[in-house]
């Protein structure tokens, strides 16, 4: 009997050493990870608002917050959950918060994040949609979380060459709803007018840059997809 | 002397954890899919290992033999989480690219294996030789698998294009190309084992006939 608790305050024992030295790593970590996590954010709002074709920052380089308090001013909608919207028909959802940034012309800019399912799973993506008064264009996107992709196929969505075929998609496209050019029917896009051309119609050429892997991509589009459904109902006609 | 270099090459070779032993299959099937990635993962664990391995060898007098495996466990575990933390905080990037595998460290059989066999019956100092030459032999087995996958698989290497997309075959990417490659790895392992022993018997044979014959 004695011995088996003997054996057991010395397993309590080692738990407990090991339990406060977690402690007082986490305790360490605790600020410097979610400051990281914070600059990724940041970092990642910065490139969604940088013009794709210029290169230009679109918004002054004070504006862009450089603490959770002043990124919160910039909050547009939020809602009690994780979720601000989820979109049945897209599989996809949009996270809260979304951002509101004004422009250095006067154009409203709004960055969401949202996800759709991709092959392993969610593929999370952050999105800039420019308000031109009229119409609205998506302008960017970073994909921020494809950690389920497989690697050398679906993985290479994040890569700059892939992101750029989603840039700049005018509101002709979006209303259609985004697919990828294997779901169109329409044979691979051959030029850069041509590619331009099927934004048009909101179909996004990946099929050259990510043979073998249509699904990853296909998640990107209904992640987008599932923001202008968003954007539709919350702007409404006045956009 | 010859004694301690055999703890630090018989993990690498001869008693490699990937090919001969077979131990820690889940992160080496699993992670392959890149050199790069196999590098990362083979020096989180070469870390981990040699962590534990001190650690369990300043202990062992210490530790009940009943509760010795939770007590690794515990150890091993508290090692990983810190880690994860640690390089979270501060080495985000990294993180970024290898956060997937660093909880897996935990269920390598191959970390366990070393605290039990090893470390819980030897001094610090060779266990750290032994965790160095286990670590060194499954961080280059990884990197190894996941060379060939990646170069057969993406036609890159450490992500340099190789040769165009023609030639990829898509299969070595995705797990069958894991178990494909880890076979025929395993059995050219053997066969080097196998021709090397045989060779030395010959040799053996003819020493032997020419100190008869002299």
């Amino acid at each position: 009997m004695g011995s088996y608790l003997k054996i057991g305050l010395t397993l309590m024992a080692f738990a407990i050493v090991v339990a406060l030295l977690l402690a007082g790593v986490y305790t360490i970590t605790e600020e410097p990870i979610a400051q990281a996590e914070l600059n990724v954010k940041l970092e990642s709002i910065k490139t969604v608002l940088t013009d794709p074709v210029s290169g230009e920052l679109l918004i002054e380089e004070s504006d862009i917050p450089g603490s959770q308090e002043k990124l919160n001013e910039k909050i547009w909608k939020e809602s009690e959950g994780e979720k601000l919207y989820e979109s049945k028909k897209y599989n996809g959802y949009c996270a809260s918060p979304a951002y509101e940034f004004t422009l250095k012309d006067g154009r409203t800019a709004y960055i969401l994040n949202g996800a759709s399912v991709g092959y392993g799973g969610y593929v999370t993506i952050m999105c800039s949609f420019i308000s031109n008064g009229d119409s609205m264009e998506m302008m960017r996107l970073e994909v921020l979380d494809y950690s389920q992709e497989t690697p050398g196929l679906g993985a290479k969505i994040a890569e700059e060459p892939v992101k750029e075929r989603f840039f700049n998609i005018p509101e002709s496209g979006l209303e259609k709803g985004l697919v990828v050019d294997k779901d169109s029917g329409k044979s691979p896009a051959k030029t850069k007018e041509e590619e331009k051309a099927n934004k048009k119609e909101g179909i996004i050429s990946v099929s050259d840059l990510m043979t073998g892997a249509t699904i990853t991509p296909r998640g990107v589009a209904n992640a987008i997809n599932t923001m202008t459904e968003y954007l539709e109902q919350t702007t409404g006609g006045d956009k | 002397m010859a004694n301690k270099q055999n703890e630090l090459t018989n993990g690498m070779f001869s008693n490699n954890p990937i090919f001969v032993q077979a131990l820690g299959m889940c992160p080496t099937l699993a992670t392959t899919t890149s050199a790069t990635n196999g590098l990362g993962m083979g020096m989180a664990t070469l870390a981990v290992l040699i962590m534990s391995n001190i650690v369990i060898s300043l202990i062992r007098k210490l530790v009940p033999d009943k509760i010795r495996i939770p007590v690794y466990i515990i150890i091993i575990a508290g090692f990983v989480t810190m880690i994860d933390l640690l390089m979270h905080g501060f080495l985000y990037d990294l993180w970024k690219t290898l956060g997937l595998f660093i909880p897996l460290i935990v269920v390598n059989c191959l970390i366990l294996g070393r605290a039990e066999a090893y470390a819980s019956q030897n001094s610090v100092f060779k266990s750290i030789l032994d965790a160095l030459g286990m670590g060194l032999g499954f961080a280059g087995g990884l990197i190894l698998l996941g060379s060939v996958r990646e170069i057969l698989g993406a036609g890159t290497w450490f992500g340099l294009p190789l040769w165009g997309d023609a030639f990829n075959v898509f299969i070595m990417i995705l797990p069958p190309g894991a178990f494909i490659t880890l076979g025929l790895l395993a059995a050219m392992f053997n066969w080097m084992g196998i021709s090397r022993e045989e060779r030395k018997k010959k040799k053996e044979k003819a020493a032997k006939k020419a100190g008869e014959s002299a």
